[in-house]
């Protein structure tokens, strides 16, 4: 009997780190951590993110895999979405740059001037689209 | 006649920053030469000036260094040992408050943690992994799952496990010397960013070069 539960924390334990590996190296080398400590000036505090990053990670696992409850109410649940929101956005659109989404359109549509135009128009659709998601129940 | 000749070593690097409008060789350049005279001299010469009260860059060519150089000192063998064109950054040193610093940190360190908190949900909800542990232990002990099994608690100490070794640190603490995967990402970012601006400046004309 002992013998299985052995495989199993193994598979588990294998499992989970592979996982993490997977995802934390996308996470990384699509620059979305990079990106926020250069917006806001904070490159010192690399070191810091990555902390938070990983605490995220760890917690959000657990969250998940045990189901456990957070008595955050409303407010915490508000501070979440808002949170979540930023970073799936600057994912998505670190997604579409690595992939070099925007230099082959618009070097085939040669447009040149008024890029900051189609980055709002962008981000308005992305917006339209995550609202129409929720509020039709999709 | 044999070794009358001085040479000037020049080096540069890629992106300077500077605090006063007035720019001398000596804030963007190191310069190495016998005569010891004539680098004091050129250290304070100056090479461009930026309008005041007002965040500036420029990109610089190398040639309009040595240019300026010999200006000063026309027999003068230059040699260049640092970058060909380099990015001078003018901002006036006034540090914002550090409140300020600490709420972007703290707003950015929100948005990893969240981000990351809520990717690896995601992740898990998407592959149902509640699901596949069930099956997993079904077909391991025959057993139907509870939902708290040794895989679910070996998986988890495996994603903790996971993290740390990929990001190579917790806290102050390293595990090995190596940069962490955010500080390479970091240079990386940084060096894209100074060759988009040289890029495009030399494109614009911009650049600060001897024959424009």
């Amino acid at each position: 009997m002992w013998i299985r539960e052995i495989l199993l924390a193994i598979a588990g334990l294998s499992a989970g780190v592979a996982v993490a590996g997977g995802l934390f190296s996308f996470i990384v080398e699509l620059g979305v951590i990079a990106d926020f400590a250069d917006r806001t000036h904070t490159g010192d505090k690399v070191c810091f993110y990555e902390d938070c990053a990983a605490l995220g990670g760890i917690l959000g696992n657990l969250v998940t895999v045990f189901h456990t409850g957070i008595p955050a109410g409303l407010p915490g649940l508000a501070v979440f979405g808002i949170f979540t929101g930023i970073f799936v956005g600057c994912w998505a659109m670190a997604l579409a740059e690595i992939l070099n989404v925007f230099p082959v359109f618009m070097r085939r549509a040669r447009i040149t001037r008024y890029l900051s135009l189609f980055i709002v128009c962008l981000a308005a659709g992305k917006g339209l689209g995550a609202c129409l998601f929720f509020f039709r129940g999709w | 006649m044999k070794s009358e000749k001085n040479t000037l070593y020049i080096k540069g690097g890629r992106n300077t920053e500077v605090t006063a409008p007035d720019v001398t060789l000596g804030d963007i350049l190191s310069m190495e030469c016998t005569d010891k005279l004539m680098l004091a001299k050129l250290r304070t010469r100056r090479i461009l000036r930026f309008p005041k009260k007002k965040k500036g860059r420029r990109v610089l060519s190398v040639l309009e260094i040595i240019s300026c150089i010999h200006e000063e000192f026309p027999d003068l063998d230059v040699r260049n040992l640092g970058e060909t064109d380099m990015l001078i950054t003018y901002e006036e040193q006034k540090t914002p408050p550090r409140i300020w610093h600490l709420i972007k940190t703290a707003f950015a360190a929100a948005a990893v943690f969240f981000g990351a908190a809520f990717s690896i949900m995601a992740f898990n909800n998407d592959v149902d992994v509640t699901k596949l542990f069930g099956q997993i232990y079904e077909l391991a002990t025959g057993y139907e799952s509870g939902g708290f099994t040794v895989l679910e608690v070996s998986y988890s100490v495996g994603v903790a496990a996971g993290i740390l070794i990929f990001f190579n640190h917790f806290g102050k603490k390293r595990f090995t010397v190596d940069p962490t995967p955010m500080e390479v990402q970091m240079r990386l970012y940084e060096n894209d960013i100074q060759t988009t601006l040289v890029e495009n400046a030399d494109r614009k004309g911009e650049e600060i070069d001897v024959d424009p």
